[in-house]
């Protein structure tokens, strides 16, 4: 388990929302919401380039410790409020989505396992 | 880091028949929407993606994008792996997740396509 | 004097691309330590060479030159172990690495050769010496030559052989609507096409993303429609439309993220809204016209790089 606050820190994260003061268990990245929705699990930080409101759902459903918004990507106002209500940390960054998991990768956060079907 | 590594790092199986364990990839792109990896991903590079459909061989043709990866084990169909024949892209496939085949061809010292933004 | 200008940088770049693997002799002849020199005789005779790499159980040790096998001769030491007489730390340079670190050491050190190993295991993989190096980089300049050469003989030769006030080629693909199997068929048809004709690999490129972002929106949208493009000799004219739905508003339609893609073409990994912007990204110029219940009418242009630099 790393802290969110740390993760934050150490990868100049901007927080937009949310209380970041959680632990990540591991991370998933995932444009799709099926695939994230099927595959991601609890206190998994999520690496994205989408920005709409569903994001929030998605993320309250499987109790994701939070989202990381990639390529400069901004929410959509209403991804903003739907995340202030829910508690939902998002994060933005100007990386791609190959570069900041390489760098959460450093910093000790790994891929789930799957269970190869 | 050659072809050959990334199979290592990745535990991946090739998919696409024959090719050369010496071809070098510099740069790795990861996105599940093609606009993304339209927009910037690099010729010669590698994506990997949980999407599996023509399109995502078709996307990495018109961009010269070099290899795919299909991550999570998935097993892309016969149309796919023609396709990826005929057009000279590399098929990977990987049992680890986007996120653990990124972080650890990162590791390996992968460059991305941001960092290659930046430098410009 | 332009054209010297040009050779020389293209040689540099040359020594940044290249890397020693790709210049070195493969096949090397070595020796081992625990021979005696006097078997350097044979080896030095018929090989013609210079001086061996000593190897111990692929584990580069040292160099014996032709020089040390002459002291031995003249001192009646041949039967001496040439790990005793060869010459210890010699300097070596990576196989991966660029070409010009090992033009800077043949300046720096003056030798004649430098054995290559490899980064992982540090066996010794090959030896490269200046004459590698000058040989290397001449066929490579070569190969260049050749690509430019043929590439630019394909477009020329129709454009030049033609006598017309104007010309241009003109390649048609019809577009299925709906059918996201066949979609990208017409923008791979067409990039292959271009590329044919010899047209820089960026431009072809180029091309071929906005009219596979077009194609796709034909797929995604209406139920079918035609691209043409038009190949002229300063620049690529792409033509695509259809006969509906139509844009409602395209001041929308061209800002990032915004999109009305149903859900299916969410999921196929399109539709996020960044298509259009996409089309102007990599298009010199973009017309959109669009009626509702009519068709969409864009088109795209791609301007020739040698003629890009004018405007």
């Amino acid at each position: 388990m790393v802290n969110l606050k740390d993760i934050v820190q150490k990868l100049d994260l901007k927080v937009v929302s949310g209380d970041i003061n959680r632990e990540v268990s591991a991370g998933y990245a995932s444009d799709l919401l099926s695939d994230v929705i099927a595959n991601a699990q609890k206190d998994n930080i999520w690496i994205t380039l989408q920005t709409h409101v569903n994001i929030v759902a998605v993320a309250n459903l499987q109790e994701l410790a939070g989202i990381i918004l990639v390529n400069g990507r901004q929410p959509e106002q209403a991804t903003l409020k739907k995340a202030e209500q829910e508690n939902i940390p998002i994060l933005l960054t100007e990386l791609s989505t190959f570069e900041i998991v390489g760098k959460l990768y450093e910093l000790g956060i790994h891929g789930n396992k799957m269970s190869s079907a | 880091m050659k072809l050959i590594e990334i199979k290592e790092i990745l535990e991946a199986e090739v998919v696409s028949g024959e090719y050369d364990p010496e071809i070098e990839i510099e740069i790795g792109c990861s996105s599940d929407l093609m606009s993304e990896i339209l927009a910037f991903g690099k010729p010669g590079s590698i994506l990997l993606t949980s999407l599996m459909n023509i399109q995502v061989i078709n996307t990495a043709n018109v961009a010269d994008i070099k290899a795919v990866c299909f991550v999570m084990g998935k097993i892309p169909d016969e149309n796919i792996i023609n396709l990826a024949k005929k057009n000279d892209i590399i098929v990977f496939i990987t049992k680890f997740t986007t996120f653990e085949s990124c972080g650890r061809l990162y590791k390996n010292g992968l460059k991305s396509c941001s960092y290659l933004n930046f430098e410009k | 004097m332009d054209n010297n200008k040009r050779t020389t940088t293209k040689i540099q770049e040359l020594t940044y691309e290249l890397k020693v693997k790709d210049v070195m002799t493969k096949d090397v002849e070595t020796v081992s330590p625990k021979m005696p020199v006097n078997f350097l005789r044979d080896v030095l005779q018929n090989k013609r060479i210079s001086g061996v790499p000593v190897v111990n159980d692929n584990e580069f040790v040292g160099l014996i030159s032709i020089e040390d096998f002459i002291k031995c001769l003249e001192q009646g030491k041949m039967d001496d172990l040439i790990e005793d007489r060869m010459t210890k730390n010699i300097k070596t340079l990576y196989a991966d690495e660029p070409l010009v670190h090992a033009v800077v050491k043949f300046e720096k050190f003056g030798f004649g050769r430098f054995p290559v190993i490899s980064r992982k295991d540090k066996k010794l993989v090959g030896i490269i010496t200046k004459s590698d190096i000058i040989k290397g980089v001449l066929k490579k300049l070569e190969t260049a030559y050749h690509d430019e050469e043929e590439r630019r003989y394909r477009a020329s030769h129709i454009f030049n052989d033609i006598i017309a006030d104007e010309v241009f080629l003109k390649f048609q693909y019809y577009v299925e609507g709906k059918n996201f199997d066949k979609a990208g068929e017409a923008s791979t048809g067409l990039k292959k096409t271009l590329y044919r004709l010899g047209l820089s690999p960026e431009i072809v490129r180029r091309a071929a993303i906005s009219t596979y972002e077009a194609e796709i929106n034909v797929v995604a949208f209406t139920d079918g429609g035609i691209i043409v493009a038009y190949v002229e000799p300063h620049q690529i004219k792409i033509v695509i439309t259809d006969k509906g739905p139509g844009i409602p508003n395209i001041e929308n339609a061209m800002k990032p993220g915004f999109s009305t893609a149903p859900e299916w073409v969410r999921e196929l990994g399109f539709g996020a809204g960044m298509g259009l912007p996409n089309i102007k990204k990599f298009a010199d110029k973009m017309t959109l016209r669009s009626k509702v219940g009519k068709g969409t009418h864009l088109e795209i242009i791609v301007k020739l790089s040698n003629y890009r630099d004018e405007d």
